[in-house]
């Protein structure tokens, strides 16, 4: 078998809609339901700690912005920073977590919204890891040669789904007009924008590129069920013959099954599986925490995260707090795109220096999945 | 990279009992607590089924003191003091089952399933060698339960089945009381560690631990 080429990250780039959101104008973005405050912003604020966070749409009126569309931005940014003609692109895999349409795939919106072609593409739904999942296909593309020049993009459009009618006239809302808080939560938790990257078989001609030394995706689907879902309701989401679809569009909105849910429940037992899948890579020499210069980790969390870092430092599995890079509080949390537009401004803060590691995590919590991606500098 | 020291130990440790964690959310039982469709006659055999192996820990954890020289006389106080903490565990066990309207005397006529008759001739098998270190292993496991899951689990029962504070003292309890579950192990390591021939029988027995716990509870199918 002929042997694999590298591949390099030789581009990135971000696009995030209008200015940067304050905790206060949340609701005005997101619209109030039934007109009152959400009782439960504050708390789910100070869980997340976001502080700032971008909107592709104001409640009630016209959409700035479609998800593809930021893609493409985004993917447009990524290829010049690469300085990398946009006639040269010959493959695009989209992730995101929901589209503009419901058929057809993702890459094929962003695709018509870059306009240049034609190209190979592939879309990849699911939460979070789905930027990691196009990942992979952009970097096998290259590493396999069947293409040179290609991209992995992810963008996210959460506003949208947040808006009142999604909720007003459900079963998620009670008799005194109260949200339910698995509902409440995502809405103050995410937001939009979108992030892209390039990847190609030979590093970039002057400056920093980051060779991909691997991408590892673990699911554990067969033992947890949905923990951030949409499509069914919160009892009898496991069985997949009960989803909203069967009701029809009319009465699963009725029900609450089309909003985007969360189990925080389920969500403590599945951060112990992902503590348990990266301490396995450390243990099989996979990752080595020492040999780590910078965490980009996407997760919002922050209360949680002390005795997490303990359990990490017990175990030498921790990676030293300061070579952590996050802006989840200044552009909040954009599900899918949140690690490229992590990186885009880590890459830009000038800290990374050549021959330096930079470990990404994507933890998932979908259906208890993670991702890890290990970057190397080089010149 | 074969260090044996404690962090290396208990590394280990954490992924064997992350594994045991996802393999008990997957039992049938623990399908039903999640997902909303536990009765009481499932939480009824839940008591029953553990009783009877529970009733065994502070026999084995005594005889595995029995059987730990002068060499290590402090792992020989803390299996004492353990066995004398749990040893009248069962009967919380039995006190909440007949909180729920159960007879006592279906409890106490409940014999081990296939998991349980595993797990316990497994534990007694381990407790009778010379210096059994590897319990250790096993402990991480049966207390990460105890301070991890137990109180999961019992919240859940309690909310799903609307039941008051006195049917599920057990697993409350055990919440409760093992806060301090990782801080008292690394300790317990630290008299063992670094030594290589341990280190492998902790984790190994850690791994068989786990196994046999879950088939316990994947043995409890109504």
């Amino acid at each position: 078998m002929a042997s694999l080429s590298e591949a390099f990250i030789t581009g990135v780039g971000a696009f995030l809609p209008g200015p940067a959101i304050p905790n206060e104008a949340m609701e005005d973005y997101l619209g109030r339901i039934h007109g009152r405050d959400s009782l439960l912003g504050r708390r789910a604020l100070r869980w997340n700690g976001v502080e700032t966070r971008h909107y592709a749409m104001r409640s009630g009126a016209a959409p700035d912005h479609s998800n593809a569309g930021m893609c493409a931005r985004a993917v447009e940014a990524a290829l010049d920073n690469a300085t990398v003609e946009r006639s040269e692109l010959r493959f695009l895999a989209a992730a995101t977590t929901q589209g503009d349409l419901l058929v057809p795939g993702h890459a094929a919106s962003v695709h018509a919204e870059l306009g240049i072609g034609p190209l190979e593409i592939a879309s990849f739904q699911s939460v979070c890891g789905s930027s990691l999942m196009a990942a992979k296909s952009a970097w096998l593309s290259v590493r396999t040669g069947e293409h040179r020049v290609t991209a992995a993009c992810a963008g996210e459009f959460a506003s949208r789904w947040f808006q009142p009618s999604f909720y007003e006239g459900t079963a998620l809302v009670d008799a005194k007009g109260r949200l339910r808080a698995e509902a409440d939560f995502l809405r103050f938790t995410l937001s939009d924008g979108a992030g892209a990257v390039i990847m190609e078989p030979v590093p970039r001609p002057s400056g920093l590129s980051l060779k991909v030394a691997f991408i590892d995706l673990v699911s554990l689907a067969h033992l947890y069920d949905p923990c951030m879902w949409a499509g069914a309701l919160m009892e009898g989401r496991a069985d997949l013959k009960t989803s909203w679809s069967f009701a029809g569009p009319g009465a699963a909105h009725a029900s609450g099954a089309i909003a985007l849910l969360q189990d925080f429940e389920l969500l403590k037992r599945i951060i112990r599986a992902w503590v348990g899948v990266y301490l396995a890579k450390v243990e099989a020499g996979r990752i080595r925490p020492a040999d780590v210069d910078h965490v980009l980790c996407h997760y919002s969390g922050k209360s949680i995260r002390e005795e997490l870092v303990s359990l990490l430092e017990k175990t030498d599995g921790m990676i030293p707090e300061e070579k952590w890079f996050s802006n989840l509080r200044t552009v909040g949390n954009v599900g899918s795109a949140s690690i490229w537009i992590m990186l885009e401004e880590f890459l830009r803060s000038g800290r990374l220096k050549a021959s330096e590691r930079i470990l990404c995590v994507v933890p998932e919590s979908g259906r208890a999945s993670i991702g890890f991606m290990m970057l190397e500098a080089v010149e | 990279m074969s260090r044996n020291d404690v962090a290396d130990v208990l590394r280990r440790l954490t992924v064997a009992f992350t594994e045991f964690d996802g393999r008990l959310e997957a039992t049938p039982l623990i399908r039903k607590l999640t997902r909303g469709r536990f009765t009481l006659e499932d939480y009824r055999a839940f008591l029953i089924n553990l009783r009877q192996q529970v009733k065994d820990g502070a026999l084995w954890m005594s005889r595995a003191a029995s059987n730990v020289d002068e060499q290590h006389l402090e792992l020989r106080s803390i299996l004492m003091r353990h066995a004398v903490t749990e040893h009248r565990d069962f009967r919380l066990l039995e006190s909440d089952y007949v909180a729920t309207g159960g007879a006592l005397a279906d409890i106490l006529a409940g014999e081990k399933n296939i998991g349980s008759e595993a797990l316990s001739a497994w534990m007694f098998h381990q407790a009778s060698q010379r210096n059994p270190l590897g319990l250790l292993g096993a402990m991480w496991i049966i207390e990460g339960l105890g301070s991890i899951k137990a109180a999961e689990w019992g919240r859940l029962v309690q909310q799903r089945l609307v039941l008051d504070a006195d049917a599920v003292r057990f697993l409350l309890y055990h919440g409760d009381n093992d806060s301090n579950h990782i801080a008292e192990f690394e300790k317990m390591l630290g008299l063992v560690l670094p030594d290589a021939e341990v280190a492998a029988r902790i984790v190994k027995s850690a791994r068989v631990t786990a196994r046999l716990y879950a088939l316990q509870i994947e043995e409890i199918v109504l």
